[in-house]
């Protein structure tokens, strides 16, 4: 793609993602998500072949049916309270149908079907900015309704999604799908609390975004998309396959690492408003996650995996230089010790 | 029926656009953009909007749908599609018109028209009158500031037209 109208559409779905963000009028933010929805389509064709067209089909069919239910419910507000800022939705119909718009563009449970056929349609590249920055605006709209969100609706999604998410990427050996389920696993365990103390949700999502750009990176720096090319890394870098083991281990929620504080913080806030069975069941399906990550840290760093002896030299083209790859790796395993500092949230 | 006539254009306007989104060959999609399209403007007319509907024929009717009606002669098939030539057209479209009767009996049946077209806080387009330099209409200083308080609003738009356009320049260019 021409340089220039690259960096004009990347730079358009940055501004959409700002507008919905920043705005106060609820059309706005409509126009915001669709300006974000139309910019990222030639990001994720950036490759002609059918397999990234119908990938692209596909996250343009199930995001504008989201929006269509966003506008639906702006209008259904309208209609009941007059007026447009963004304030809790009063009206039970229109947070409804609202929860469910942004659900369908987080990819939650039972609208999760279209997360991990798109992220394997894609390249590498594309799907790093599909899991990690498409979820910022609707997360910041859930945000910003929080106190009129349904509980019962929210929680289901939730859980479900966590147990989709845990369940879905048990038999898959591609590293994109994996990645996918791992993102319905978590935008699950960001919903889950975010009626309870909203801040938690910003947090789980910050501590997310960085584990899974450390992980695209480190996938890239490889150029691997599957379990089997994965497994070749210690021939090449042997460093990256540490890395690999700490980030993935980070990612399960592993106890010296920072994927454990959001999981943490989360069963403190839900046992804080006296829900015990939610926070136990969470934590177990969890596991489900726990498992095939720690497959892949097998396959990779752990063991030699069975391969022929001529694939055991990996074959690539010069070394990616990725950067900000050391800061990433560090700050998503070492932050842990820093979570008395979350009392500054407030 | 003058005083149903708001609800009996909507009508029209929701099956026309049952018409196109059940899919025959966009020369006929076009035929009911230009009937909805009318019929929107007689809509807009009701509510006192005599600049708005106008501007509906002229620039959308009259601007962008020509230019989108030369296209498709253009681009168009041999045979292109009716609604009755392809049976999932057909079925699509007596299905939008099934779900559009039930909508209406429920509306005539429940007394309710006005939940319709009635949003709370929000009447006709109101007419003032300062005295010293005429007439104002209330929608008209609506477009007007649409210039003025809301150019966030029209930078936002053209950009996204902009982008529009490079977009689908770029999806369709293939490699």
């Amino acid at each position: 793609m021409n340089p220039l109208i690259f960096t004009t559409i990347l730079m358009t779905v940055l501004l959409g993602t700002m507008i919905v963000m920043m705005s106060s009028h609820w059309l706005m933010i409509w126009i915001g998500f669709e300006m974000n929805l139309l910019a990222i389509i030639p990001i994720l064709m950036k490759k002609y072949n059918p397999r990234t067209m119908e990938a692209s089909t596909k996250y343009f069919l199930t995001q504008a049916t989201a929006s269509m239910l966003l506008m639906m419910a702006i209008i259904i507000n309208l209609m009941h309270s007059g007026q447009w800022t963004i304030t809790k939705v009063f009206n039970p119909t229109a947070s409804i149908i609202m929860t469910s718009a942004l659900a369908m563009k987080l990819g939650l449970t039972p609208f999760h079907f279209w997360v991990p056929e798109v992220t394997q349609g894609i390249s590498l590249t594309s799907g790093l900015i599909l899991l990690t920055w498409q979820k910022l605006a609707p997360m910041s709209i859930l945000y910003q309704i929080s106190p009129s969100i349904n509980l019962n609706i929210l929680l289901t999604m939730a859980v479900l999604s966590i147990l989709v998410g845990g369940w879905g990427g048990l038999n898959q050996t591609q590293l994109r799908k994996i990645m996918a389920y791992s993102s319905i696993a978590h935008m699950g365990w960001m919903t889950a609390v975010l009626v309870y103390n909203p801040t938690l949700t910003m947090l789980n999502m910050l501590i997310y975004i960085m584990m899974t750009l450390t992980m695209f990176m480190l996938f890239i720096h490889s150029s691997s998309t599957t379990t089997l090319s994965l497994s070749h890394t210690w021939n090449k870098t042997p460093l990256i396959t540490t890395l690999i083991l700490i980030t993935l281990l980070s990612m399960g929620g592993l106890p010296p690492l920072s994927g454990f504080m959001p999981k943490w913080m989360i069963i403190q806030e839900l046992t804080k408003n006296s829900s015990i069975i939610l926070p136990t069941l969470m934590a177990i399906m969890a596991l489900l996650n726990l498992y095939f990550y720690m497959r892949l840290t097998y396959s990779t760093s752990l063991t030699m995996f069975p391969s022929t002896n001529n694939m055991k030299m990996k074959w690539q083209f010069e070394t990616k230089r990725i950067t900000l790859l050391p800061p990433l790796i560090v700050m998503s395993s070492l932050l842990l010790p820093l979570t008395p500092m979350l009392s500054i949230l407030d | 029926m003058m005083t149903y006539i708001v609800f009996i254009l909507s009508v029209i306007f929701v099956v026309s656009f049952v018409g196109f989104s059940s899919k025959p060959s966009p020369i006929y999609g076009g035929l009911v953009l230009i009937v909805s399209g009318g019929v929107g403007c007689g809509i807009i007319m009701n509510f006192g909007g005599s600049f708005l509907g106008l501007m509906v024929f002229l620039i959308y009717l009259g601007g962008m749908l020509v230019v989108f009606g030369y296209t498709t002669a253009m681009a168009t098939e041999q045979y292109p599609e009716v609604w009755v030539s392809n049976t999932t057209v057909m079925g699509v479209f007596l299905l939008g018109l099934l779900m559009e009767v039930m909508l209406v009996l429920y509306v005539l049946k429940s007394e309710e028209v006005g939940v319709v077209f009635k949003f709370s806080g929000v009447g006709d387009w109101a007419i003032y009158d300062t005295g010293d330099s005429g007439v104002f209409s209330e929608e008209i200083m609506g477009v007007a500031a649409l210039y003025s308080y809301g150019v966030w609003v029209v930078i936002v738009t053209g950009w996204s037209l902009l982008v529009g356009v490079l977009v689908i320049l770029e999806v369709t260019r293939g490699d």
